[in-house]
């Protein structure tokens, strides 16, 4: 958690704007500090001058898929160890296993309702204090 | 055509073209360096002859660089052929393909349209969201209309969703309707009632 806020910082990644605009609204309703980015290369630059608690991140994305950009956030260049969720609408057999090699600690399926999405960032930043 | 216009410079600033033959040329899409697979891969411009080998090589390659390349390449032809050869790398297990593959099909207007009732009536519903973001980007007129209709019919509510979210930026009062009875076609989806709320207040408005 950073030092400025008691509340958990957020970043969403996802280049669905009505996305970013659901998971944003689901996790500021829930006391988290969000910001978002539209890509994986926007996320890899907000990671590098920001600290974030948690990643909420999409797989298929323009300029930098979720799988690299997870996996660019877990590199030495980032370094970050923030938890990170990935939602996708990704289904297929192997797919949470890519995101759990790129670094992701959690995956999920859309869609993922409030009380999910909620409940899972809440204990995804539970060491990191409480969520307001 | 493309090979003799490189071979007469325009200008004292332009670059210096490819000494390479396109039988050297294709062979070094095979090079260990990527560097010259992707130089390779862009100086093959302007050559149908070599659309085959850059299909063949696109599933394989493994660096997003010499990819971009070979995708930027293809697309520049704007065929049907090339556009169904891109096509079923929607349905890649490999997100940065399937991704860089919609992004070319969204740029070639003149082949991809072709191709879009099979990818509305794809079973994989994975390859219909992959369409949603080929027609988000497509300049085409009947754009909308596809989209429009995978609101309206598609069963499957991820790629309603992924629908809405591609027509959202253009869509005026006159899809309302189709949004309201996507809706109620999945009353249990969070998300698809979270969009489909958000956007009715903003498309009431416009013409």
């Amino acid at each position: 958690m950073t030092a400025e806020t008691t509340h958990p910082r957020v970043l969403v990644v996802d280049d669905a704007a009505t996305v970013r605009l659901y998971h944003t609204s689901l996790l500021r309703d829930a006391g988290f500090e969000v910001a978002e980015a539209a890509n994986g290369l926007e996320a890899v630059e907000a990671a590098m001058s920001t600290p974030f608690d948690l990643f909420v991140v999409d797989v298929n994305m323009p300029k930098m898929n979720g799988y690299t950009c997870v996996e660019t956030l877990r590199s030495e260049a980032v370094g970050t160890a923030a938890p990170v969720l990935m939602i996708s609408t990704e289904d297929r057999p192997g797919d949470a296993d890519r995101a759990y090699q790129a670094g992701a600690n959690l995956y999920l399926v859309k869609p993922v309702g409030a009380e999910r999405l909620v409940r899972v960032a809440t204990m995804l930043t539970a060491a990191k204090g409480p969520v307001a | 055509m493309g090979l003799v216009r490189k071979q007469i410079p325009q200008s004292p600033e332009e670059p210096a073209p490819p000494s390479a033959t396109p039988d050297e040329l294709i062979r070094r899409l095979d090079d260990p360096d990527p560097e010259r697979r992707r130089e390779a891969a862009l100086d093959l411009d302007g050559m149908p002859e070599a659309v085959p080998e850059l299909l063949a090589r696109l599933g394989p390659e493994q660096e997003p660089r010499v990819r971009d390349a070979v995708l930027t390449t293809l697309a520049a032809h704007d065929t049907e052929a090339v556009a169904a050869g891109l096509a079923v790398h929607l349905a890649s297990d490999e997100a940065g393909l399937r991704t860089a593959v919609a992004e070319a099909l969204a740029t070639m207007p003149r082949s991809t349209p072709a191709l879009i009732p099979d990818l509305l009536a794809a079973p994989d519903h994975d390859v219909r969201v992959m369409t949603a973001m080929v027609l988000a980007d497509l300049p085409h007129p009947d754009a909308q209309s596809w989209l429009a209709r995978m609101i309206d019919e598609d069963p499957h509510a991820n790629v309603v969703t992924a629908a809405i979210d591609a027509l959202l930026p253009a869509a005026t009062a006159e899809h309302v309707p189709v949004l309201q009875a996507a809706a109620r076609r999945f009353p249990d989806d969070p998300f698809l009632q979270f969009t489909v709320r958000s956007a009715l207040p903003r498309l009431a408005g416009t013409a």
